[in-house]
């Protein structure tokens, strides 16, 4: 039997290869994920572990409950620096201190980190050119900002302090963050460690470094630390401290892990169907090579054993094919990444045995796996079927089981993703409707081989009609095997659903995001400090106020507070009053804020059980506890409120002048928008950290942001459509293969070779076309759903350019899917295929 | 259906136009040691409304013959005429075209389209070519193969014989200058293929249809009014107004 199998397999080459690069692609992507993770692991790894070598301690302050990061004194070092057996002792600042761009105003939408740069055996700061600095008036910078900001060695930097205090530097040199993300991201300004701590504001150190004497081991060392600061310290040796900080980036290459095997599972998935397919097939198709078997004595698990054999083979070999895609993918990957500034650590790709054995298995099982079903059909061919000359035409009826079964899934699924959209947006919510569309979809695939006629009749409609009698054979044939064309079409449904998914939850909420700026203030600019922490001075709303220019100046301000019974802290703020600035409230109004009185967004309301004409204690720095009477509730998506609000002047007396958070500034209509925008600017000039944002701007940073996101879930989608494209193009070339007598037939009758082609393709492209169907209106109506559970209010969207692209697309792809079946069905001989068995 | 005549040469017997006229009609597979000669010069020609069948032994090249004639297969040295058109030297399209309009086919086995009706079977040559069918002729052809009552079933679900008058029906339909048909009672049991054979005959005296049948059962044979005796590639002998026992007298003596 065995040496029928391989026979078999050896005949069929081409066939194989076909199928085998569906489940290549899959396991590839599974294994690009893992040579992509271990190379970045191996390379951080690599990083850690040199820094471990130079420190022999490190100390950091005990994990603590509170949110604020704690800090190691200036009194905790010198202890440490008594320490006998320890050489030098150093610790490490960072925070923020916004560096000044070119234009007098602070670089970045986030201000740039401060830190301190150490030198000598404990230096951890790599420096690219220059020098590290030695005094108090010279600084470096990452090598990034320095670049991007037009920098260079030598010039004068100027940076703000806490206090907004700008001062100036030399800058003597250049520095590269390394593997640090956040300074990476933010841009980073170095000092010496006593100059950090004074621009940085930070009462103490984030971590103290030591080095050992010589002769000093890490772990006597770390020893005789620990008894120098006693307890609420955590002292670690460098290697510990390295394998700690390995650990938590491991998870989070974890993380990025599980993304992406997300989307590998999913065309691990699609290429299961494609196999199952293939292998029902071919069995369909040896039917009288299998009673031949059968009739000179092969028994019922020996051809149940070939057939799975066969699988093996083709697992085995496509496992081994999509190792090698996978290993190309990851260092592609890390090529891509790098071009694109993501810091990473130089590093071959690896390859580990954890990837060979788990890329060979999964390829294996699944083949093995989808093979299963066809495999055991095969075992029912009855000996007599082969001593028939023409192989039966499948009818398919649909059974009671069949609807029954579909209809359970498909009203279970129903019912949960209704029971997560009725209730309240929140992640518990996403994962029910996720569940509720799988069901949904496991019932469209039960259902799949009774709905692929009439779609395809509804699909091929106007191909049928427009490409005449090639057209309606086309039609004809591609409902002729409904059970074959289900599989082949669930296969791209499984990628446009979650395609057209992803564009309409975006798309959707874009347009309710745009709807939300729209009606909590029609703002045409929004001046914000850089910084959360500090705030913008008065004199800056003040300034715009006096503009003709400008209709609007709201400021808004505040404060931590505790608020309620039990002190709880919210935030607590207030508005300047200003034409045409009317919140929506859901009860009360904004006109009833006197003096004495609060507002409270809706959330907050329900946590502390208060509604109109209650009383709210709140506990205020200069007035002490004063009682409120809650005169209003708003809406927190729809308004800009602080969520406890408070009249202006009450504010002030409660918590003294503190400065504008944010100023929402409207411009006169008809005025051209570089006039108003230069008005803003050159009101917010003489602040360095005030950022004038227009509407529009903080519209396309949302935009880009989910632009960003959908290309990339689309470009990894993109896999499973190839995939199932393989699997149309699979089908056809079997179906040609199956109706050699009748495509000679139809060509003895008159039809013309490119008429041949042309029927062809339009098969494919209606079964592409139920595919996309299928897939869009899942799409759709499950992307209505998951845009239900992310937020409340949705305004509902199709993105129809992109969704009709989608349908096209999938058209397009069954055809260009078509062309080499196509090919070879118009080639063959007619006198040649008459004769074919 | 009147057949505007052109004189066909060799041995036109009925009337005097010729449908199908080969001349030294050559016919080689595969090249140097391996090369096989299927036919080695035949001259024939098939006059207009006129059965004309072909027989010969197994591997005589009755069927290459066939397939050379209706332009399915290309010669490799003579000329081969339908009507006035020159088949050799035609490039797939041409060839295609011609069949469509000139030629029709019953073939041994599958000769229907398992998706369409009999009805749609019978129209798809001209549906193919664009033309409609003439009502008149169709329901003619439909009543002379008696298959009025079949006409919205599927082939599943006709009998062998059944199928095959839908094939007969199928070539009739397009009015074609010559129907070939290779074994077309070749699956059939003899009551099946007795009836089937009577249509073609019918057919050509009725509608005055030139038909060329390759087969290699005597009885099929006399039907004919005409049959032409093939051995080794070559035309060997011809007998007119066939008797089953002279068919068989002829082959025995061809056997032997």
């Amino acid at each position: 039997m065995l040496r029928t199998t391989i026979a078999g397999l050896r005949a069929r080459k081409l066939r194989l290869l076909l199928t085998s690069l569906a489940i290549a692609l899959g396991v590839g992507f599974i294994a690009g994920t893992f040579v992509l993770t271990d190379t970045l692991q191996s390379g951080f790894t690599e990083k850690f572990g040199a820094a471990a070598d130079r420190i022999d301690v490190a100390v950091l302050p005990a994990p603590s409950e509170k949110d604020e990061p704690a800090f190691l004194s200036q009194a905790v070092l010198e202890r440490i620096r008594a320490v006998g057996g320890v050489a030098e002792a150093q610790g490490l600042v960072r925070g923020t201190s916004a560096l000044i761009g070119k234009d007098g105003k602070a670089a970045g939408d986030y201000p740039t980190s401060g830190v301190s740069v150490v030198q000598g055996p404990l230096s951890r700061t790599s420096i690219v050119s220059g020098s590290a600095p030695k005094t108090a008036t010279q600084a470096v910078l990452d090598k990034n900002t320095a670049k991007t900001r037009g920098f260079r060695v030598g010039d004068s930097i100027a940076v703000l302090d806490q206090e907004n205090v700008r001062h100036e530097f030399t800058l003597v040199g250049l520095f590269d963050p390394g593997l640090d993300q956040e300074l990476a991201y933010t841009g980073a300004v170095g000092y010496v460690t006593e100059t950090a701590r004074e621009m940085t504001g930070q009462k103490g150190f984030r971590e103290i470094d030591v080095a050992a004497a010589e002769g000093v081991s890490q772990e006597e060392a770390r020893a005789a630390v620990v008894k120098a600061v006693g307890a609420g310290y955590e002292v670690k040796t460098g290697r510990q401290y390295a394998d700690d900080m390995i650990k938590a980036n491991g998870a989070d290459s974890q993380f990025l892990t599980m993304g992406l095997l997300l989307f590998g599972l999913v065309a691990m998935f699609v290429a299961a169907l494609v196999i199952y397919n293939t292998f029902n097939i071919l069995v369909a198709q040896r039917t009288r090579e299998m009673a031949l078997l059968r009739c000179i004595g092969a028994t019922r698990g020996q051809v149940f054993g070939s057939v799975v054999l066969e699988s093996v083979v083709v697992g085995l070999l496509s496992s081994l094919l999509g190792l090698l895609i996978g290993y190309g993918m990851g260092a592609g990957a890390m090529v891509l990444l790098r071009a694109t500034g993501t810091p990473l650590p130089e590093a071959t790709a690896t390859l580990t045995p954890f990837t060979v054995a788990l890329a060979v298995a999964v390829g294996l099982l699944v083949t093995v796996g989808a093979a299963l079903l066809p495999a055991r059909s095969a075992t029912r061919v009855a000996p007599i079927a082969a001593l028939r000359t023409q192989v039966e035409e499948h009818t398919f009826r649909a059974g009671v089981v069949r609807v029954v079964l579909a209809a359970l899934f498909l009203l279970a699924g129903a019912a949960v993703t209704g029971v997560g959209v009725s209730g309240p947006p929140g992640q518990a919510a996403l994962v029910t409707v996720m569940v509720g569309g799988t069901l949904v979809f496991f019932g469209v695939l039960i259902l799949g081989p009774v709905i692929v006629r009439p779609l395809g009749a509804f699909v091929g409609w106007l191909p049928g009609r427009l490409f005449g009698v090639p057209g309606r054979l086309a039609l004809d044939n591609s409902g002729r095997n409904p059970r074959r064309s289900a599989t082949t079409t669930v296969a791209l449904t499984v990628g446009v659903t979650l395609m057209t998914l992803i564009s309409v939850l975006t798309g959707t909420l874009r347009l309710t995001y745009s709807h939300k700026l729209d009606e909590q203030f029609p703002v045409d600019y929004m001046v914000q400090s850089q910084t959360r922490e500090s705030n913008l001075p008065r004199a800056l709303a003040e300034g715009l106020r006096t503009r003709p220019e400008l209709t609007s100046v709201v400021a808004l301000r505040q404060t931590d507070a505790e608020v309620g019974a039990k002190g709880e802290p919210y935030q607590t703020g207030t508005f300047t009053a200003a034409a045409g600035f009317a919140p929506a409230f859901t009860s009360g109004s904004v006109g009833a804020l006197r003096p004495g009185t609060v507002a409270v967004a809706d959330y907050v309301a329900k946590d502390l059980k208060v509604k109109v004409g209650d009383r709210l204690p709140v506990r205020t720095k200069k007035a002490g506890r004063v009682e409120l009477t809650v005169v209003g509730v708003f809406d927190a998506e729809k308004t800009n409120l602080t969520e406890v609000t408070v009249p202006a002047a009450d504010f002030d007396s409660y918590f003294g002048a503190v400065g504008d958070s944010r100023i929402l500034v409207n411009a006169k209509e008809g005025l051209s928008s570089d006039v108003t925008r230069k008005v803003v600017e050159a009101a917010a000039q003489p602040y360095p950290t005030a950022k004038v944002a227009s509407s529009t701007e903080i519209r396309s940073g949302f935009d880009e942001a989910l632009d960003m996101s959908v290309m990339i879930i689309t470009g990894l989608l993109g896999l499973a459509v190839l995939i199932s494209l393989l699997g149309i193009a699979n089908t056809l070339s079997l179906s040609v293969h199956e109706r050699t007598r009748e495509s000679a037939l139809l060509r003895a009758l008159g039809l013309t070779r490119s008429q041949l082609r042309a029927m062809l393709s339009v098969e494919a492209l209606i079964l592409g076309l139920i595919g996309a169907l299928v897939g869009v209106v899942l799409g759709i109506t499950f992307g209505w759903a998951a845009a239900r559970t992310a937020t409340s209010d949705v305004v509902f969207t199709v993105p129809v350019p992109q969704v009709l692209a989608f349908v096209a697309l999938s058209g397009l792809a069954g055809v260009l899917a078509a062309v080499l079946p196509a090919r070879k069905a118009a080639r063959a001989s007619v006198v040649d295929a008459l004769a074919a068995g | 259906m009147t057949i505007t005549g052109e004189v066909g040469a060799g041995h036109a017997h009925r009337g005097t136009a010729a449908a199908v006229v080969a001349r030294g009609l050559t016919k080689v597979y595969g090249q140097g040691d391996a090369a096989v000669e299927a036919l080695r010069g035949v001259d024939v020609s098939f006059a207009s409304g006129a059965f004309t069948a072909i027989m010969g032994p197994s591997g005589s090249g009755k069927s290459t013959l066939m397939h050379c004639l209706a332009g399915l297969d290309t010669v490799t040295h003579g000329q081969v005429h339908i009507g006035e058109v020159e088949l050799t030297g035609l490039d797939d399209k041409r060839l295609t075209l011609l069949r469509r309009e000139r030629i029709g086919f019953i073939f041994q086995a599958f000769n229907l389209l398992p998706t369409l009706t009999a009805e749609q079977n019978i129209r798809l040559p001209l549906e193919i070519a664009g033309r409609q069918a003439d009502q008149v002729l169709f329901d003619r052809v439909v009543e002379t193969v008696g298959l009025r009552d079949r006409l919205g079933h599927r082939p599943a679900e006709l009998s062998g014989g059944q199928q095959q008058r839908v094939a007969v029906a199928r070539a009739l339909i397009s009015k074609p200058r010559v129907i070939f048909a290779d074994e077309p009672t070749g699956n059939l049991d003899s009551r099946s293929g007795a009836e089937v054979l009577s249509f073609l005959r019918t057919s050509v005296r009725e509608l005055n249809q030139t038909i060329v049948m390759v087969t290699h059962d005597p009885v099929a044979a006399s039907y004919a009014d005409r049959v032409i005796f093939l051995r080794d590639g070559l035309l060997v002998s011809e007998l007119f107004q066939p008797t089953p026992q002279s068919v068989l007298d002829t082959l025995m003596k061809l056997e032997a």
